[in-house]
């Protein structure tokens, strides 16, 4: 484009130096005959013509008239709204909000959903799980992925990980920080690189291999000083020390933001086919296609089962997806359900502006009738209104970028948690081009929309009224109204959405989870994992840990778990056996004596196999499994929480190490192992979390609690005591309930905890943020609907006022005529009220139909709520209504109070 | 030359006739603009007056067609003048251009003057 307009520049240069070398050639030839200079130069110039008209002319002819004529279309908008500044003012704000807040959640679906993750080649890189029978996916046991890593050809590198938060100490500062645990092949599958140092090394790789890390460039940064000498660095990963290998490139933290890598071949692998552990990533071969590794995997997947099945494997299937589609499955249909609301928002910001438009453009008719008369065509009319369309779209959607901005900022401060790659949303380039498409859209809309009205009847009757404009009245006024009743039928929409979800919310708040929530703080710790000889010190440290912060004044009640209410991701459930231990065998209580002092992660793999066979035939006889969660927990913990005891007894000091181990079960457990039976001194197994296969006696039945989440189900849970099973407490949770100040009781808690084990960096809490947060999703959700649906209410409030006090401006002579002819005040407020009543009635019809069939995808994200909840559509109904009411208000009073005389008159 | 008369007896030329009666002249050798407008003047014998506001832009539209070429050049007076001649494609046009007006004159005459026609018939 550039090139023409400096052709164009020359032409016109050109063009001018024609017409002034004719108009010296015609000057000269009448000099020649006799003439003066000034006569004869006059003279020419007035043979010439229009020399105007002949550049325009010309320029037509050159072609490029079309930019000129947008441009002189633009500027001649530009007056028009500067003339009418209210309007423009008041339609750039609509739209901004409209195009704002759609380009807001564009940037969160763009950034989520849309962006392809910042690895290389990243469509190549797939998650994979295992399938049960039931269609379940699960994760990957170790020999399932051996297995599949070697005969898969599709993929070209699989990898096992797995990650969690631990404390961490970097040059003895000590920090929680999540640590991955990784296969080999996990950096080509990511293709990663190192900016300082090197990737791990064979050596490095297998059983038994001292430790070597790989750290985040972030990490490397913040708290290691960046310092290049990787070998002088201290790093320990919960109290053991490891060598730092290398620095990965920047901006790499997966999984889930980790901080720092490890060789998983250093530890042991589980040789059972159903100890589902680890998450599998890989890297499609080049030239493979999904659909193609899926086949393969499938087929894998069922030939292994067919080989090792059906005892200690639970794959007959295996899933294969898209990273980025697994990562964000979850979120993704609460995010297109946010993007259609503020799409309706928008919807609901052009109606106003629509109606706004045709008022205006109605007022500029004989304007209009006079262009029309001199010759302009249709066309040439409409362009103007596309063109001034054109301008309000721009700068709407201007402010309503800058807008978007604050609007995200807000938005990623609000977002839960849940809600991946939040770190990748942000007003870019890709969502600036959707904010200019969309701009251009809706003024092609709306220009067009108001031009067609505008220039439709007669220039006739147009330009013989002038300004009053009866004739084509009833027309404009209806379509106003099919407008406001259209805004209705989408505000009721959006309305019924948020109160669908605002009922949900007062019903998650309103279940009672089984335990109290009030005035309790949280005390949260990463610990190490035990060795075998390491046990006595883990159950000193939380005694001594529990009975210290006992101690402080104002503390009642100190309760310990492994599995913090409300606040853990990751759940310790598996499968026990209900055991009498009068059928064992002395080889197998041998076996069983035996793996009570060896720890599972430096095991022996003989013993390993040995546990494993045992267990492989007992867990196949159904009738003797039972599944459920299991929590190690102190004897407060119960007390501090307030779960009731319902039969036998809590746990006590008698629970000593080396006495009979003792479980107490939640109702549900009963419920589901001994329907008929008395569970109190059952004998179980449930080793497989922490190897510990001594048997446990039931010694008490407590109620259930919703440990997991407020909306679902309570678990079936197994509670331990600590000072027995103090193995599966790599994360442990302190509850102290207290009725004093927290901001006296947490600096205490914290100086016991130093003087304890420094190197154990806590976080505190009190439950009731505990419980908050655990709602983050769903308050999101319910703030943005709740927010997009006000707006929407607000702007057909002012739609509905706007249209009917234009209407009655319009009518004031026919209210004269009427009052005149005898109508009473009632019956002009009766004649305004009934055309507002009906639009709104007519409006609400349409929206409840509409939210009847739109609202169904929303279920997902409701709780105990029908997606056609029949007291929210009432409500929601009758509150438009009345605001509705309250919107014609003004102008039916206004049209009560027009004097007839004056009415009469009125031009 | 006389003053021009006020009254003019200006015949409205089509814009197609327009385009045939430049071609024809460019027939005869290059021309500016001025020097066009003067042909046609002098060759119809006073009787047309071309409105310099449609010869510029037919002249713009027939180079844009490739009828004809321009270039500047210096005249005797030392001034520079945009000069136009007829292209090879604009020769062809002509000759079409002006069998398609005998056609439409043979026609026209038919009208006028069926007398004419009767006794040929």
């Amino acid at each position: 484009m550039n090139l023409r307009f400096w052709q164009r520049a020359k032409q016109e240069k050109e063009l001018d130096d024609e017409i002034q070398s004719h108009l010296r050639m015609a000057a000269q030839e009448r000099i020649e005959a006799g003439r003066n200079r000034r006569d004869a130069e006059a003279d020419a110039r007035r043979e010439l013509g229009n020399e105007g008209l002949i550049r325009d002319a010309t320029r037509e002819v050159w072609g490029l008239g079309w930019i000129e004529r947008l441009v002189q279309d633009l500027r001649y908008g530009f007056r028009v709204l500067w003339k009418s500044p209210v309007y423009a003012l008041v339609s750039v704000f609509t739209l901004a909000l409209g195009i704002g807040a759609s380009t807001a959640i564009f940037s969160v679906v763009y950034g989520v959903l849309l962006r392809s993750l910042p690895f290389q080649k990243p469509e190549q890189i797939v998650r994979l799980w295992e399938v049960d029978a039931k269609g379940n996916r699960m994760q990957f046991a170790d020999p399932n992925f051996e297995d599949m890593r070697a005969q898969a050809h599709s993929l070209q590198a699989a990898a096992e990980l797995s990650s969690w938060e631990q404390s961490v100490e970097a040059n003895n500062e000590p920090d929680r920080v999540r640590v991955a645990y990784v296969s080999k092949d996990f950096f080509s599958v990511m293709a990663v690189q190192t900016v300082v140092g090197r990737l791990f090394v064979p050596e490095e790789q297998h059983f038994g291999a001292a430790p070597a890390a790989l750290v985040s460039y972030s990490y490397w940064q913040r708290h290691l000083q960046a310092a290049t000498d990787l070998g002088a660095a201290k790093l320990t990963v919960s109290k053991h020390p490891a060598t730092i290998v290398g620095v990965l490139s920047p901006g790499f933290h997966f999984p889930d933001d980790s901080q720092i890598w490890l060789a998983r071949e250093t530890d042991a692998q589980l040789p059972s086919r159903s100890a589902h552990n680890w998450q599998v990533v890989a890297r499609l071969r080049d030239g493979t296609s999904l659909q193609q590794a899926r086949a393969e995997v499938s087929a894998l997947a069922h030939h292994i089962y067919q080989q090792y099945g059906p005892h200690d494997i639970n794959m007959v299937d295996a899933a294969i997806l898209p990273l980025r589609e697994a990562l964000t499955t979850d979120v993704k249909p609460a995010l297109l359900v946010l993007f259609a609301v503020a799409s309706l928002l928008l919807l609901v910001a052009c109606a106003n502006v629509m109606n706004l438009s045709l008022a205006q453009a109605s007022a500029r008719a004989p304007e209009l009738a006079i262009r029309s008369a001199l010759g302009a065509s249709r066309w040439r009319l409409i362009r103007q209104f596309l063109a001034e369309a054109l301008l309000l779209c721009i700068l709407g959607g201007a402010v309503g970028v800058l807008a978007a901005q604050f609007g995200v900022r807000a938005l990623l401060a609000m977002a839960p948690s849940n809600i991946p790659r939040l770190d990748e949303i942000s007003i870019n380039l890709p969502v600036l081009l959707f904010a200019l498409a969309l701009s251009v859209v809706v003024a092609g809309g709306l220009g067009t929309f108001t031009a067609v009205r505008s220039t439709t009847g007669d220039v006739q009757i147009a330009l013989a009224e002038g300004g009053r404009g009866q004739g084509n009245a009833r027309q404009s006024q209806r379509t106003g109204r099919t407008i406001v009743a259209a805004q209705v039928a989408v505000t009721l929409t959006l309305l019924v959405g948020a109160g669908l979800l605002a009922r949900s919310m007062l019903r998650v708040l309103s279940i009672y989870p089984g335990f109290q929530t009030a005035g309790i703080l949280t005390l949260d710790l990463k610990l190490p994992g035990l060795e075998a000889n390491d046990t006595q010190q883990r159950v000193h440290f939380l005694e001594q840990l529990i009975t210290r912060l006992q101690a402080i004044p104002g503390v009642r009640d100190v309760g310990g778990t492994s599995v913090l209410p409300l606040s853990s991701a990751f759940f310790p459930d598996g499968t026990f056996l209900v055991l009498n231990a009068q059928q064992l065998s002395p080889a197998e209580r041998e076996l069983i004596d035996r793996s009570a002092h060896v720890s599972w992660d430096k095991a022996d793999p003989a013993l390993l196999k040995d546990l494993t066979d045992f267990f492989t035939r007992l867990f196949s006889d159904r009738a003797h499994t039972g599944y459920a969660d299991y929590v190690v927990a102190s004897e407060g913990y119960f007390r501090c929480l307030g779960i009731p005891l319902l039969r036998g007894r809590l746990f006590n000091e008698s629970d000593a190490t080396e006495a009979l181990h003792v479980a107490v079960i939640s109702e549900s457990v009963a419920r589901q192992k001994w329907p008929d039976q008395d569970p109190l001194g059952q004998t179980i197994e449930f080793g497989n979390m922490d190897g510990d296969v001594r048997l446990l006696t039931i010694v008490g039945i407590v109620g259930d609690i919703r440990a997991n989440t407020l909306e679902s189900l309570p678990r079936p849970t197994i509670y331990v005591n600590y000072r027995q099973r103090p193995r599966a407490t790599h994360e442990f949770g302190v509850m102290i309930r207290t009725g004093s100040d927290p901001a006296v009781i947490f600096p205490a808690a914290r100086r016991i905890l130093a003087e304890l084990d420094p190197s154990i960096p806590p976080r505190f809490n009190t439950f009731d943020q505990v419980f908050s947060a655990s709602l983050n999703g769903r308050r999101f959700n319910l703030v943005l609907v709740g927010t997009f649906a006000l707006a929407a209410l607000l702007l057909a409030m002012a739609g509905i006022f706007g249209v009917l006090a234009y209407s009655v401006a319009r009518r004031t002579r026919e209210i004269g005529v009427r009052m005149a002819l005898g109508a009473s005040v009632r019956n002009v407020l009766k004649l305004i009220l009934e055309q507002a009543m009906l639009t709104t009635i007519f409006g609400i019809g349409i929206g409840l139909i509409a939210s009847f069939i739109l609202t169904r995808s929303m279920r997902s994200l409701l709780f105990e709520v029908s997606a056609t909840d029949p007291v929210t559509l009432l409500g929601v109904a009758l509150l438009l209504t009345m605001v509705a009411l309250i919107a014609a208000y003004v102008p039916a009073r206004r049209a009560t109070r027009v004097d007839p005389m004056v009415a009469l008159r009125y031009e | 030359m006389p003053d021009s008369p006020q009254y003019q007896n200006r015949i409205e030329l089509l814009q197609g006739t327009l385009d045939l009666l430049i071609l024809q002249t460019l027939l005869w050798g290059p021309k500016h603009g001025y020097g066009i407008s003067q042909a046609i003047r002098l060759n119809s014998g006073e009787l047309l007056r071309v409105d310099t506001g449609s010869l510029y832009p037919a002249l713009h539209r027939l180079e844009k067609q490739k009828w004809i070429a321009s270039e500047w050049k210096v005249s005797e007076n030392k001034q520079r003048v945009k000069v136009y001649r007829l292209t090879a494609t604009g020769k062809k046009q002509l000759s079409a251009e002006r069998s398609r007006w005998s056609q439409l004159s043979q026609a026209i005459a038919g009208i006028l003057n069926p007398a004419a026609r009767k006794s040929e018939a």
